[in-house]
């Protein structure tokens, strides 16, 4: 946490350093001359896209090192344990054993000196303890579940009781709000907050800039397993002087995806939906809209917490999702609720983008040939004339010809992501249903496939776009916004209504925990 | 815990649904019979007493469902009918040849637990070196060897060559437990294939936890290597291991009774195969009830314990 | 890892097993005049058995029923075994699926062996029908396989993007599906033939399927068990063949699946 005065940073002892650390895998550097140092209390942020070496860095620090590693440089540790909490809490949990599990051995571990009959409630006190300390409350069973029992936020602070249990004075948290929605990151960041308070010292690994910006003291922009940019974070993030971090600092879009001008008649509208889900042997209903509406030329965005239900919505609309009531209309007709049922007009009117590019293509074939099928089977074409038109619009989206006759292999998953919207495309779509199409991407991807969404919507003839989304940065510039909450549409309206004067509790709290649009609403 | 009462009201209905199916399968099969039954039963000579007999005995000239009923009522009594060669009731049977059976299965499980799980783990803890290669290699070779065809080279050389276990039981009645060394052989023999599919299993299983990121998790804050290992990963192992386990119970089945042949043993499986000899139907119904019930029953313990281990996997019920 | 390292030991143990039944019956020739029951020499290298028939000359015929009807068993079963589940993970009818997968779950209770002896019962089969009776036994657990994988397949994202370009159930089913679950049907295939053969071997020990002179390695364990003290070569070669066929065999799949899954990665990220 920022200390409330400037301190000289030299007089906080040192608790961990590294120094001129190369590890390499194969003759390959996964790390390239990294030197840091790591004093009680403060946040030491790690900046860097997917690959760039945070993660290798972060775990040398706790003496692990990929297998058949060759590490030069020192990594020194004064006198403390350290604690990781990794992006996947629930992968250091222990699926066959209850959450108390492990925290109870390390806790008689530390009570071996006791006499005997003290050990059991010394131990037991110490885990306790551990879990108030990361907000958690003993006397409400959490020991007693297994890993899957407990929610995300309930396993990540489980680890980070275990890592507090340890009596951890550097705690490494690798990605930890990656993938989060606002509120969610609101909650770790304030954890984070806490716990440097306490006099720890985090090692924050991350690509989220909103959270560096809140917690980090310290920050080094990492990139191909080098550090290009080192020093105090406010000089860093306001004051860039590497090209990439500039690059990586850029503000994300704010011009409207849609022509604003061009709005026009109702393209597809939702009436009365209700969206059920099969758990367990029950249906349970997950998602009731009563109205929404998407009109020619404009971009709706669904924003929404994940299990608010905002993938059942677009799954209906795609009619993915076949269990539910209620109507989907295209241009006044109602639309069959399953796919299977649709007409090849019907189909290629209303396209789907999923959020896992990846899967959604047959790894054992061409790009290109999986594009052009979708020219072949909606609209009729020849082989040869779908092909050609294939590649006409993946070139236009910046694919060029040798990378899209290899298979989904050979593509990033950015590449992969305007494959899957050119696929869509061919079918010469009205209505394109984006799922979450950013998340996996890092900044810059995401920022220039946004702006490829915006040229798609604002052609002649272009797609009216409903974009379902967590992140509120890319729900922003869409015309207009609908926040779903709990299954149910709590407010709908245009950007300014939604952004500048949001009417619903939940809207304005989902604001208030994003940096950018926090300020419109907070006192 | 909802979801857990509910997954085993579901795994209880499974295990009656099979036993109901069990109990009709062994019924329709001896109805699908071609021609007259009493004929096909009366063997090669029919003598025309010995069919009418028959007929009378199995009821024939009693519509089918009738003689469901009747019979599955028996059956809830502990009244398996009566064998059509020798006059006797067929509970009779099942008593007589009981006692060598669960003798021998109670032997081999008491041993395949901590025999199969030991060698796993002891492979495990030496992965990739020579302990692991020999229990590995002689783990996967044996698997697949039929029960038959090794105890046959088993007798010829522990029995005849060597002389160190007597060759059959015969000579030794139903009085096995006194005469341990005629034990040995059988058991072996019985214990090979499940105690090789259980130490892969759990090999397999042991070495995969041993590298999860939860293990090494444990280790990274200080929990001695033998916990970790015994405490923290080997409950993982032994999940699949015992939902395997389960399966095992098909194959011991099986073995006993090819082990109960080859060694002339009076237990469960000789009488049985007597009875397939002799086409003595009501007998092989009441035997085929015992052991598919005796299946029932014990893949649904080994489904329950697989549940407690791995509450996640969703066993299939 | 070189090849011969790996398939090396599974090959070299079920080489003579294999090579004895695939071409044994063409060398075997006119059988020899019975001598009498269980005698070494005289012309007989192995002695001759409890009819008095050369050895020699039943191991040479014996192989080839165990094998053919092992072979036979394990594809009939997959032609079952395949469009079943197939079907069942595809179908989006929860009714179709209950029907179809239902019973091979009931009848997966009922430990195979004894469903073949219960069968074996009522209609003492031949060689073809033990063959059918091996491959129904076989059917539950290899659909169940089949329907496992393809439910995999079918429920990744790439098959709801084929849909949603509109193309046919073939084309999903065999194109996608069908191409997915390729390795994990190649490697159940060999699992499921080392368990047939011992099904098959085990049911021709008792009696089942076979005459009771058949020339079969499993027959002449179990009717020259009687002369083992005697004459133990007849009994002794045939039990290490079926050995060295089922334990060779089983290496090969091994070898074979190592072979195809990805080496393990570091322990470490």
């Amino acid at each position: 946490m920022k200390p409330p005065m400037e301190q000289p940073m030299n007089e906080n002892p040192v608790l961990a350093s590294v120094t001129a650390l190369t590890v390499e895998v194969d003759g390959r550097a996964l790390v390239d001359r990294v030197s840091l140092r790591i004093r009680p209390g403060t946040v030491t942020a790690l900046v860097g896209a997917s690959g760039s070496g945070k993660t290798t860095t972060g775990l040398a620090l706790l003496g692990e090192y990929p297998a058949g590693a060759r590490v030069t440089g020192e990594v020194t540790v004064h006198g403390t344990r350290i604690g990781y909490v990794p992006q996947h809490p629930a992968a250091v949990l222990n699926p066959a054993r209850r959450t108390g599990a492990l925290l109870h051995d390390m806790a008689r571990r530390q009570v071996r000196d006791l006499p005997r009959p003290q050990r059991r409630t010394a131990a037991r006190q110490r885990v306790t303890e551990a879990l108030a300390d990361a907000q958690l409350d003993a006397s409400a069973g959490v020991l007693g579940r297994y890993p899957h029992q407990l929610s995300g936020g309930q396993q990540q602070r489980v680890v980070l009781a275990q890592a507090l249990l340890l009596g951890a004075r550097v705690i490494v948290a690798d990605e930890p709000t990656t993938g989060q929605d606002a509120l969610t990151k609101r909650r770790i960041v304030d954890q984070l907050a806490a716990v440097a308070a306490r006099g720890i010292a985090v090692l924050l690994l991350s690509h989220d800039l909103d959270v560096v910006r809140e917690l980090a003291d310290e920050v080094l922009v990492m990139r191909g397993g080098r550090v290009v940019e080192q020093g105090p974070a406010h000089r860093i993030l306001d004051g860039p002087t590497h090209p990439w971090t500039k690059e990586l600092l850029a503000e994300p879009r704010t011009l409207p995806y849609a022509d604003p001008g061009r709005t026009g008649e109702e393209l597809l509208t939702v009436d009365g939906l209700t969206a059920r889900h099969r758990t367990a042997g029950r249906r349970a209903p997950v998602l009731n809209v009563d109205r929404l509406t998407l009109r020619r030329g404009e971009c709706l965005a669904v924003v929404g917490r994940s299990g608010s239900g905002k993938t059942t919505l677009a799954r209906c609309l795609a009619g993915l999702h076949r269990d539910h009531t209620g109507q989907i209309l295209l241009d006044g007709t109602a639309l069959p609720r399953s796919l299977r049922d649709r007409s090849r007009e019907q189909l290629a009117a209303v396209q789907y983008v999923f959020q896992d590019a990846r899967a959604a293509f047959d790894e054992h074939r061409p790009v290109l040939d999986q594009v052009a099928r979708t020219a072949v089977r909606l609209r009729g074409a020849g082989h040869r004339e779908a092909t050609e038109e294939a590649r006409r619009t993946l070139t236009d989206l910046g694919l060029d010809d040798a990378l899209v006759r290899r298979a989904p292999g050979g593509l990033s998953g950015g590449e992969l992501q305007r494959a899957a919207l050119a696929r869509a495309l061919l079918a010469r779509p009205r209505v394109l249903v984006c799922d979450e199409i950013t998340s996996g991407l890092d900044p810059v991807t995401r920022r220039s496939l946004l702006d490829l969404l915006a040229t798609l919507i604002r052609r002649p003839g272009g797609p009216g776009v409903v974009l379902i989304t967590h992140d509120l940065d890319t729900a922003a510039p869409a015309t207009r916004l609908a926040v779903l909450d709990g299954g149910h549409i709590v407010e709908q309206g245009t950007r300014e209504q939604i952004l500048t004067a949001p009417r619903h509790p939940f809207t304005a709290a989902l604001l208030a925990a994003s940096r950018r649009w926090g300020a419109a609403v907070r006192p | 815990m909802n979801g857990m009462r509910s997954w085993i009201a579901r795994r209880l209905l499974l295990g009656a649904v099979q036993t109901a199916a069990v109990v009709l399968l062994v019924f329709a099969l001896t109805e699908a019979l071609p021609g007259d039954a009493a004929v096909a039963f009366a063997g090669d000579q029919p003598d025309p007493q010995r069919i009418a007999a028959v007929r009378e005995a199995m009821g024939l000239d009693r519509p089918a469902h009738e003689r469901l009923a009747d019979w599955v009522l028996g059956l809830l009594h502990g009244d398996f009918g009566t064998s059509l060669t020798s006059g006797r009731p067929v509970a009779g049977f099942l008593a007589d040849g009981f006692g060598p059976t669960l003798l021998l299965a109670a032997v081999t499980v008491l041993l395949l637990v901590p025999v199969g799980v030991g060698l796993g783990v002891l492979a495990a803890r030496h992965e990739g070196r020579f302990t692991d290669r020999l229990i590995s290699s002689a783990t996967l070779g044996v698997y697949a060897v039929p029960e038959f065809a090794l105890g046959a080279l088993l007798v010829s050389v522990f029995a005849l060559r060597l002389g160190w276990f007597p060759p059959t039981a015969v000579g030794y009645g139903t009085g096995l437990l006194a005469h341990p060394a005629v034990l040995v052989l059988p058991v072996l023999v019985l214990l090979a294939r499940p105690v090789c599919s259980l130490a892969r299993l759990v090999r397999a299983g042991m070495i995969e936890a041993l590298a999860a990121p939860y293990t090494a998790h444990a280790e990274r804050y200080g929990i001695p290597g033998a916990r970790v290992r015994y405490a923290h990963a080997l409950p993982n192992a032994l999940a699949p291991a015992t939902q395997q386990l389960a399966r095992t119970v098909d194959w011991l089945l099986c073995g006993v009774i090819v082990v109960e042949a080859l060694y002339v043993i009076p237990g469960l499986g000789t009488v049985l195969m007597n009875a397939v000899a002799d086409r003595d139907i009501p007998v092989v119904q009441g035997l085929a009830v015992v052991f598919g019930l005796a299946t029932v029953v014990l893949n649904l313990g080994a489904d329950l314990v697989t549940h407690r281990l791995a509450p996640r996997s969703g066993v299939a019920a | 890892m070189n090849r011969l390292r790996r398939y090396g030991p599974g090959a070299a143990v079920v080489a003579i097993p294999l090579g004895l039944a695939l071409a044994g019956p063409f060398l075997a020739g006119e059988p020899s005049a019975r001598a009498a029951s269980f005698t070494l020499g005289g012309g007989h290298r192995l002695g001759t058995d409890f009819v008095g028939r050369d050895v020699v000359h039943q191991v040479l015929l014996g192989g080839r029923p165990v094998v053919l009807v092992a072979l036979a068993a394990t594809a009939l079963a997959y032609l079952v075994a395949l469009p079943l589940g197939l079907i069942s993970a595809l179908t989006h009818r929860r009714w179709l699926e209950e029907v179809l997968m239902r019973p091979p779950d009931v009848l997966l209770a009922v430990p195979s062996l004894l469903m073949i002896l219960l069968v074996a019962a009522a209609f003492p089969p031949g060689p073809v029908g033990l063959a059918l009776l091996v491959a129904f036994v076989s059917i539950p657990d290899a659909a169940r396989i089949v329907r496992a994988a393809a439910a995999e397949a079918a429920s990744r994202p790439a098959v709801e993007a084929l849909r949603m370009q509109g193309e046919s159930w073939w084309r999903i089913a065999v194109g996608y599906v069908g191409r997915s679950i390729l390795r994990t049907l190649a490697a159940d295939a060999g699992i499921r033939l080392t368990g047939v053969l011992y099904l098959v071997a085990t049911a021709a020990f008792l009696g089942i399927g076979v005459a009771p002179d058949a020339a079969d390695w499993a027959v002449m364990v179990d009717r020259n068990r009687t002369g083992l003290l005697i004459q133990p070569w007849a009994v002794v070669v045939p039990a290490l063949l079926i050995v060295a066929l089922t334990m060779g065999g089983n290496l090969l799949v091994d070898a074979a699946l190592q072979h195809r899954t990805p080496p393990r990665k570091g322990r470490r990220p």
